[in-house]
């Protein structure tokens, strides 16, 4: 069964563009507009990894990775998180709160399909 | 329209697979004669690449099969992973034969027919055994892309070649509570190449009560095969590098290809970190790692290179490469900057335009300060400022290391002690000290004077080195060093010193000096730089005939310097020169007697005291317990009328000796620009140029050394003559 990725962000053109770059590559794709409306998604479904933005209306990422972590049935869930800032402060943040992976937006599909690759296969 | 005439092309691909076997053999004659080169192999491997394209465009498949494995051989070669030798060269000759008939057929109609079936099978076998001999055959296939994420393949029990890379990988017991799966980055390593041999590493296993079913305990150790870069490697393992220890060791060829990268880099100033990072052999990553590491050391931190020794990141080679290209680059760096040629008319005419500039920002100052209007008073210091450091920088550019001068020493000596027959060593220091160019160009007349007479007259022949009980070889010292505002050149020898008597004797009987004066050793010694003294009781070929020394003293006093001996019998002489550091401007002192203006060197000046109505009768004063000699400007110079008010005095120093000058006014310090005195008052003593006050008024500059002398002569009594001089 295809392993399955929660795509966090809250511009739907961005979660179009990646969800049919990651569906190609032959991964299913759950969609959340930030963080709060992705907790919801985390119902028990069984989720591979999670790609989040960091800035997004509502629940920021990082507030959202730290709940997610929380949750028994996603505490190990990995995350690549997307930042378009250099700011080492918002990367430690994310550390602290268990991201390891990090791909700096702007990118092109294949970048993200290469980081997604290095963390779960399809 | 793609109906060709095949028959009417067929002929051509036979006349020009023919030209070139022609070629192909010529070529491989000449490596069998005179030897492999990379433009012989290259033109054989074309004509079998040509032959074999060609032929498929026919459809000659007979032809394309064997020119391809006669090619692939070639390629090999060409490579560098096969080595041409004479078996082989004599094989690919019956290949290029074999490869002839084969034509023969396509031009005959007969390519159907195998011409020699027996000959066709040797030929090959023998090309496959060559193709054998080189393993890489399949390992060289790049995993396809369609295929993305190729298996882990574990092969247990395979030699371990040295051309694999070493990855050791300890994982950290966070890695799966972080959400990374070891085994993933495994598999992603599989798409930039094989995985030769795994061995998991379990030490860290602990016992099962103690076994954490979340943590990792695993490390692994990995022979990879790849041409990724190291980067690329490194890049496999970019989100777990926190949480694991990562170590990259590249493969034997590998090695060499980073000394080959760090070769070829360009010859730009980088540090070690920077050339290795351009070459390859590090990651920014593992820099960043050692960087860190060497900040934490204690200081002084151990070098870069050391901590990337010690921690293996790069191979002993690699950093050795990256640090000899390092001081390369530095070296011709260094060597680019000392030749910045100029002409010196436009150093001369830059300082003479910096003098012109002193002049007019000191009137003005002056006239800021008349008007007494603050604001103008202000931008006029400001602008002061500037101007000085403007004069201090061109003045630097004039200025050249006196190596200059002494580096024409070591060969004068060798030939000069060969010459005597003495056996005499060269020792030159504080070569790198600077003075003004143009006193180097008339600095080295003097000093060859100077180091001939020393050589001549100081050193001993060994055999009374001997007696004396000193080594055989005499030493002669150069050495340069700057000392308040001046350079003082000295020339040591360890020879037998200068003989007081013997130029007391000299002097007298020259008519020199009086057989009742009294002379301390120093003015004795100044003696010998009297005209016509001589001392040597022979006259030898490169000293001796008396014309040396003054001569000396002359060329020093036009630059403005002073010479002196310093001497201990029977253990050697120095004879040090003192120069100022620049010619066109020095920082002056100016006073006034009666309306006349004159400037003192400032760095010669020591102090300036009252001088009291009643003393100076006696060209005496007492200064604080000692006897100062003195004189009066006024006198000297025979300017009329009196002082009005109190008189003051000025303490000048040069060299060993003081002495003072009474004036009527001291103005202050001053930034002059020496003009030189005109042929008419070149003569006169006393007087060493003349320099323009920012009013547009002539001050004249003082020649401090010939005061002093003066002032000394008067307070013994001794007359002396005062030459004429004037405003």
């Amino acid at each position: 069964m295809a392993k399955t990725i929660l795509i966090v962000d809250d511009s739907s053109s961005f979660r179009q563009v990646v969800g049919i770059a990651l569906k190609t590559a032959g991964y299913s794709v759950v969609e959340a507009c930030d963080g709060k409306d992705a907790l919801g998604k985390l119902d028990g479904r069984k989720i591979n990894l999670i790609v989040s933005d960091v800035n997004m209306p509502v629940m920021d990422g990082i507030t959202f990775v730290k709940a997610a972590k929380q949750l028994p049935a996603y505490r190990f869930t990995p995350v690549i998180m997307l930042t378009t800032e250099a700011g080492e402060s918002k990367k430690s943040e994310g550390k602290a709160a268990g991201v390891r992976a990090w791909v700096v937006k702007p990118f092109q599909p294949p970048v993200l399909l290469d980081a997604v690759s290095k963390l779960i296969l399809p | 329209m793609l109906i060709v005439n095949l028959d009417s092309a067929r002929g051509a691909l036979v006349q020009e697979g023919r030209e070139l076997l022609a070629a192909m053999e010529e070529a491989l004659l000449a490596i069998e004669t005179e030897g492999y080169t990379e433009e012989r192999v290259n033109a054989i491997f074309r004509a079998a690449h040509t032959i074999k394209g060609s032929a498929g465009l026919f459809g000659l498949e007979s032809l394309v099969n064997f020119t391809h494995v006669a090619e692939s051989l070639l390629d090999r070669v060409r490579t560098g992973e096969l080595f041409v030798e004479g078996a082989m060269l004599s094989l690919l000759l019956t290949c290029g034969d074999y490869i002839g008939s084969l034509l023969s057929a396509v031009e005959i109609g007969t390519e159907a027919q195998e011409p020699d079936e027996a000959l066709r099978a040797w030929l090959l076998t023998q090309l496959q055994e060559y193709l054998d001999g080189t393993a890489s055959d399949t390992a060289q296939e790049v995993a396809p892309f369609d295929e993305p994420y190729a298996r882990v393949d574990v092969l247990q029990g395979e030699p371990v070649s040295s051309d694999l890379w070493h990855l050791s990988w300890r994982l950290s017991p966070e890695v799966l509570r972080n959400g990374m799966d070891p085994l993933s980055f495994l598999r992603y390593l599989g798409k930039l190449g094989r995985i030769v041999y795994l061995h998991t590493i379990t030490d860290r296993l602990p016992a099962l009560g103690d076994f954490e079913a979340e943590a990792c305990y695993l490390g692994f150790e990995l022979e990879f095969e790849s041409n990724a870069s190291r980067q690329e490697i490194e890049s496999v393992f970019e989100f777990v590098l926190e949480d694991c220890l990562l170590r990259i060791l590249p493969p034997h060829s590998q090695i060499e290809e980073y000394l080959r990268l760090i070769r070829e880099l360009p010859e730009s100033p980088q540090r070690l970190g920077e050339i290795l990072l351009q070459s390859g052999a590090l990651t920014p990553n593992e820099l960043d790692q050692v960087l860190t590491r060497q900040h934490a050391e204690p200081q002084p931190a151990p070098p870069l290179g050391t901590l990337l020794l010690e921690s293996q990141l790069v191979p002993q080679p690699v950093v050795a490469a990256a640090l000899s290209k390092q001081k390369q680059v530095e070296d011709k760096r260094n060597h680019e900057q000392v030749f910045i040629k100029v002409e010196v008319g436009k150093l001369d005419q830059l300082i003479n335009l910096v003098g012109e500039l002193v002049i007019a920002g000191a009137a003005t100052n002056l006239h800021a300060l008349r008007r007494d209007m603050d604001m103008v008073e202000e931008a006029a210091q400001a602008m002061s400022v500037l101007v000085e450091s403007i004069r201090d920088a061109s003045l630097s550019l004039r200025m050249v290391a006196i190596g200059e001068v002494f580096q024409r020493f070591p060969r004068v000596v060798r030939d000069i002690s060969k010459e005597l027959g003495k056996d005499i060593q060269l020792l030159v220091t504080g070569a790198d000290t600077e003075l003004d160019k143009s006193m180097v160009e008339r600095l080295a007349d003097p000093l060859m004077h100077i180091v001939r007479n020393a050589m001549d007259h100081g050193i001993e022949t060994a055999e009374e080195r001997l007696a004396s009980g000193k080594v055989a070889s005499g030493s002669l010292r150069l050495n340069a060093y700057h000392e308040s505002g001046s350079i003082v050149i000295e020339v040591s020898d360890d020879g037998r010193g200068l003989d007081r008597q013997r130029i007391l004797d000299k002097a007298l009987q020259r008519g020199l000096v009086q057989p009742d004066q009294s002379l301390s050793d120093a003015e004795v010694y100044r003696l010998i730089f009297e005209p016509g003294f001589s001392t040597a009781e022979q006259v030898t070929n490169l000293s001796g005939r008396g014309v040396g020394m003054d001569v000396v003293r002359r060329n020093i006093e036009l630059l403005r310097g002073e010479v002196e001996v310093l001497s201990e019998f029977g253990r050697g002489a120095t004879v040090r020169i003192r120069l100022p550091l620049t010619l066109a401007i020095i920082d002056g002192f100016q006073v006034m007697v009666g309306d006349e203006h004159f400037v003192l060197p400032l760095e010669q000046v020591i102090e300036c005291v009252d001088l009291p109505p009643q003393e100076g009768r006696h060209h005496l004063i007492n200064l604080r317990g000692e006897p100062l000699p003195f004189l009066r400007l006024r006198e000297l110079f025979n300017i009329g009328g009196r002082a009005s008010g109190r008189e003051s005095l000025v303490v000048l120093q040069h060299g060993n000796s003081r002495a003072g000058v009474v004036v009527d006014q001291l103005v202050g310090e001053f930034q002059a620009v020496i003009k030189p005195l005109g042929m008419l008052f070149q003569k006169s003593r006393g007087l060493s140029g003349s320099t323009i006050l920012g009013d547009g008024r002539v001050a004249l500059i003082l020649d401090v050394a010939n005061l002093l002398q003066r002032a000394s002569a008067l307070s013994v009594g001794t007359p002396v003559r005062v030459s004429a001089g004037g405003a």
